[in-house]
């Protein structure tokens, strides 16, 4: 840990708060930094840090990965998706294909990309085959979206949009009985998208400590610092701990994009439901490009067990921060990186892949809240 | 995904620049940094392939070096072990 992180840690040490303060984030890179510099083991213990609605790839809907795996199976088309995708298990029969790389095994035309302008270029290179780009993912990932559709794409190129706005999440938890949190990390490069205003409704309407983070133990405890600080002092503001990269406003050629080819709609989050204003779709003059209004078919919500995460699976507590990773009873014992058995095992942004690989091993019983040993 | 990586840009054509950091070299597009011109020498923040702002070398640094951080302690901790 560099020198000014510690210089952090003293200051937090330093504070006269004797209460229980969680402070959620809702980024997968945060979750990442904060387990691998091992912060949760170098604070103070009535200082939790909760891993919350953090990941796109845990959250997308089952009915799309479905349809994903159906699209590339029964049509002669080329499906390419995040790798992260790819292994993101659905809820069907023991013998049925339950993921994209099973798929991929039995011969679909499956590619995993790094980039939305890889999905244009294997679309150009396959002029006479349908390309279906499955894109699931937060504001982050849509803004290129949006900017590979604006820029123009080949017509072969389809998708299935599965975006995901990242506040009205914490707005549902917000509104909730039992939010589970005092105090928010706001995520830095959504609001490097987006604009850090985004966030202002958490100080504003819930009269919670906010303060926007980049990725580095530095500022990321700046940010819990700023919090905490708040919460003492019973003040309340949107603080901006990555201004770098955080501009009033946020990217505004990005918004512009977004505002040019989607709109904003009520949309599904696996294991949680139905979430206002949380979904990004294809708008009236981009519809052309929907898989739906080509492929409809291939779409079946009223299978058993659609929408769901899969059984004996908590990540649905688990991504609404209401337990940590290892208080999932399967926790390290069916359910590794090498066997997943959620997505959040799955993603690299899924909060039990990265306790997993900051070493946390031990499942601890559900219900306690308390901060694992590091 | 939301993570980022920093690179900087050695040539700019159009809405394409070449960028470099850590002895690998990468096309980046400039879509989203129409509003805030990049040239070359300039340090950005990559997401999906896409720079979303620019950033100082200092900046660049401290991710970078993260980064470094990150992937070491990946090594001690394998993935599935
Ligand atoms: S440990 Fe595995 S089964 Fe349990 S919540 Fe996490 S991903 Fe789901």
């Amino acid at each position: 840990m560099s020198a000014d992180a510690k210089t952090w840690l003293e200051r937090i040490h330093r504070l006269p708060l004797r209460e229980r303060v969680r402070v959620m984030n809702v980024c997968g890179g945060h979750e990442r930094s904060i387990t691998m510099a091992g912060l949760r083991g170098a604070l103070p213990a009535n200082i939790e840090l909760i891993p919350g609605p953090g990941c796109p790839v845990c959250v997308c809907p089952e009915e799309d990965v479905y349809e994903a795996i159906q699209l590339a199976l029964n049509e002669d088309l080329i499906l390419v998706a995040f790798g992260d995708m790819l292994r993101v298990p659905v809820n069907v029969k023991k013998a049925d294909i339950r993921s994209l790389e099973q798929a991929k095994a039995a011969g679909a035309d499956i590619r995993p990309i790094a980039s939305p302008a890889e999905a244009a270029r294997i679309a150009r290179d396959n002029p006479e085959r349908p390309v279906v780009f499955f894109a699931a993912g937060f504001e982050t990932t849509t803004a290129p979206v949006a900017a590979l559709l604006a820029e123009g794409t080949p017509d072969n190129l389809l998708l299935l949009l599965s975006g995901r706005l990242t506040w009205p999440a914490v707005a549902m938890l917000l509104d909730s009985e039992q939010p589970g949190f005092e105090a928010l990390i706001a995520p830095g490069h959504v609001a490097t998208i987006m604009g850090p205003e985004e966030w202002q409704f958490v100080v504003d309407d819930h009269g919670l400590p906010a303060a926007v983070a980049g990725f580095t133990p530095v500022s990321l405890l700046a940010a819990l610092y700023s919090v905490l600080r708040q919460h003492l002092e019973g003040r309340r503001f949107l603080d901006n701990c990555y201004p770098e990269l955080v501009r009033p406003g946020g990217n505004v050629a990005a918004r512009r994009v977004l505002a040019q080819t989607m709109d904003v709609a009520s949309a599904t989050w696996r294991g949680v439901g139905s979430i206002p204003d949380s979904g990004f779709v294809l708008n009236a003059d981009f519809r052309h490009q929907d898989v739906h209004q080509h492929l409809p078919r291939y779409r079946d919500d009223a299978r058993k067990r659609a929408g769901e995460m899969p059984p004996g699976c908590d990540c649905a507590r688990v991504v609404l921060g209401k337990i940590y990773p290892n208080e999932c009873k399967i926790y390290g014992k069916a359910c590794t990186p090498r066997t997943p058995i959620g997505p959040c095992m799955v993603s690299d942004e899924g909060a039990c892949r990265i306790w997993w690989a900051g070493g946390i091993r031990e499942a601890i019983s559900p219900g306690r809240y308390t901060v694992p040993a590091e | 995904m939301c993570l980022g990586i920093p690179m900087q840009v050695t040539a700019v054509h159009g809405f394409i620049a070449h960028c470099e950091a850590k002895g690998v070299t990468r096309d980046v597009s400039l879509f989203l940094m129409q509003e805030e011109p990049v040239a070359p020498g300039d340090f950005i923040m990559v997401h999906v392939g896409y720079a979303i702002q620019k950033m100082t070398p200092q900046e660049a640094r401290s991710a970078w070096e993260l980064y470094d951080e990150m992937l070491g302690l990946g090594k001690e901790a394998p993935q599935g072990a």
